[in-house]
């Protein structure tokens, strides 16, 4: 039995260790799921393929029922690494129960100061 | 005259052969008894020997069954000495797996935005694979397993177990049951489901999914673990259901060099924690099924982990309106948020929200509108990296 003068070894690391909440997947590539990517569930996401859900998927899925959260909020409320999180979104986007809205990106903001010269070009050109 | 002579004769001859047959007899009586004396003595004499014989030869088995027991004996002390030894060694083992265990979660939890998180993962399964050995040779050893000290359900449990093995991929889990097994009874049935996958891994093509399903018969819990291997043979079996029943410990100087700990940790452990384990089964792809079947002491119906304080979450709504967005912000308290609740919370400049710590930007002259402000928020909230053009905005 496990009696003795050796006392017990407490085992304190949680019990299902990441690499199988991962299920072994690869991460996404850099520029998917950023931690400022919106996500929600998609309409149509049925409940049958909800239920073959992970629990950590399902609370995903729970957490992004009913409207845009970003990937970093997701992680931080399931309280999983932002990489396990962006895993687990992949393999949801994979089986369609997500909507993935990326962040507007950095190019696509325009200069104002460019702005106002080009303006000020057409006024100058046509008159305002 | 003649018939005188003739009758003497005859007298002398009869008197004669009297005395002859009268010596005879005295001296065949004289025989007699000296051979009957020899026969006596002789009698004795074997008497003698075989009562010598015979203690010599129960002494002869005294000797043969001390020294039978002197040997097992010195092979009992020789195994024990080679436990005690095997035992510190592998508490040592043990307790560092643990310890590997426990830092690497944390390290993965630290840098899990990080692209070395895909590394950390493996180092973990690696060192998930060297716990289950340490803990299986503690097994054998006799030493302690390590402990949970607290309730998982079965699905978690198997979870564990699942990432104890090599290809852990090729485990599916096909339904979650809402059971929770016990504390005391999560370590060790997470040990012995690890080690029944890594047998039913082994012996099955290395691409052949693993099945296991969870069912209740009768008051038991069944954990079920399907394989799609070769099988076993009528003799493998028998070996197996007597490795299994935890009644013989198998000594570890019989394990061999390449020891197969698998189904005598198996046995041993379900003997000590008060459970069955049974491959005698065939599964539905025709290898090998393994069963193991808890009763009603190790589990519970209950849902086990109590959802962990509720902190509401407040989502952007698909069209967000002007009061809830700075809400969103203020809430959660992330770190990359915090930095960007200063522009936020100016949209609702006159609200409570601007009471926090929004100071540098307070100050500044607003002429944002209720549009603008909500177009701002939307902005920041989307893309959190992009540097702040507010200033130059509201300029």
């Amino acid at each position: 039995m496990s009696d003795g003068p050796d006392e017990e070894l407490e085992l304190t690391s949680p019990l299902v260790p990441l690499f199988v909440i991962a299920k072994g997947r690869d991460l996404p590539a850099d520029h998917e799921y950023e931690h400022t990517a919106l996500v929600t569930a998609r309409d149509g996401a049925s409940a049958a393929a909800a239920r073959a859900l992970s629990p950590e998927a399902r609370k995903v899925m729970d957490l992004i029922a009913d409207g845009f959260l970003s990937v970093a909020e997701v992680s931080g409320h399931t309280h999983l690494p932002l990489g396990i999180v962006r895993i687990l979104l992949a393999q949801l986007e994979e089986d369609g129960l997500i909507l993935v809205r990326k962040p507007i990106p950095r190019v696509e903001r325009v200069e104002r100061e460019l702005l106002s010269a080009v303006l000020d070009g057409l006024r100058t050109k046509f008159g305002a | 005259m003649n018939r005188d002579v003739l009758i003497w004769c005859l007298a002398a001859v009869a008197v004669i052969s009297v005395a002859a047959v009268v010596a005879l007899v005295v001296r065949n009586r004289a025989l007699g008894a000296r051979k009957r004396q020899a026969e006596e003595e002789l009698t004795r004499q074997l008497a003698d020997a075989e009562r010598r014989f015979s203690t010599v030869l129960a002494d002869l088995q005294r000797f043969r069954g001390e020294q039978e027991g002197a040997l097992r004996e010195a092979e009992r002390t020789a195994e024990e000495s080679t436990k005690a030894v095997l035992k510190g060694a592998v508490r040592f083992l043990q307790s560092l797996a643990a310890e590997q265990t426990t830092l690497l979660d944390g390290i993965q939890r630290r840098y899990g935005g990080h692209a070395v998180l895909a590394d950390l993962l493996d180092v973990n399964h690696a060192t998930a694979q060297m716990a289950r050995k340490a803990q299986g040779i503690a097994v054998m050893c006799g030493a302690p397993l390590g402990r949970r000290s607290q309730a998982a359900s079965v699905y978690d449990v198997v979870r564990s177990a699942q990432g104890q093995i090599r290809n852990f991929n090729r485990v599916e889990i096909m339904q979650q049951s809402g059971i929770a097994l016990k504390a005391s009874a999560v370590a060790p049935v997470a040990l012995a489901v690890a080690e029944l996958l890594d047998n039913a891994a082994s012996f099955s093509q290395h691409d052949a999914p693993i099945e296991v399903t969870f069912q209740r018969v009768q008051g038991n819990l069944c954990i079920v673990i399907d394989d799609a291997g070769v099988g076993m043979s009528d003799e493998d079996r028998q070996k197996a259901t007597v490795l299994l029943s935890g009644g013989t410990v198998p000594r570890l100087s019989q394990l061999g060099a390449q020891p197969k700990f698998g189904l005598p940790v198996v046995g041993l452990i379900a003997h000590q924690y008060g459970f069955k384990v049974d491959v005698t089964g065939v599964s539905r792809y025709g290898g090998v099924r393994a069963v193991v079947l808890l009763p009603e002491e190790l589990w519970t119906m209950e849902e086990t982990p109590p959802p962990a304080q509720e902190t509401p979450v407040r989502r952007i709504r698909r069209i967000p309106s002007a009061e809830e967005a700075p809400e969103d912000r203020t809430v959660h308290g992330l770190p990359k948020r915090g930095e960007r609740q200063a522009p936020t919370a100016g949209a609702t400049d006159a609200g409570g929200a601007s009471a926090k710590g929004t100071r540098p930007f307070k100050k500044g002259p607003r002429g944002a509108g209720g549009l603008a402000a909500i177009q701002r928020g939307t902005m920041s909230g989307r893309a959190v990296e992009v540097p702040s053009s507010e200033g130059t905005e509201d300029a």
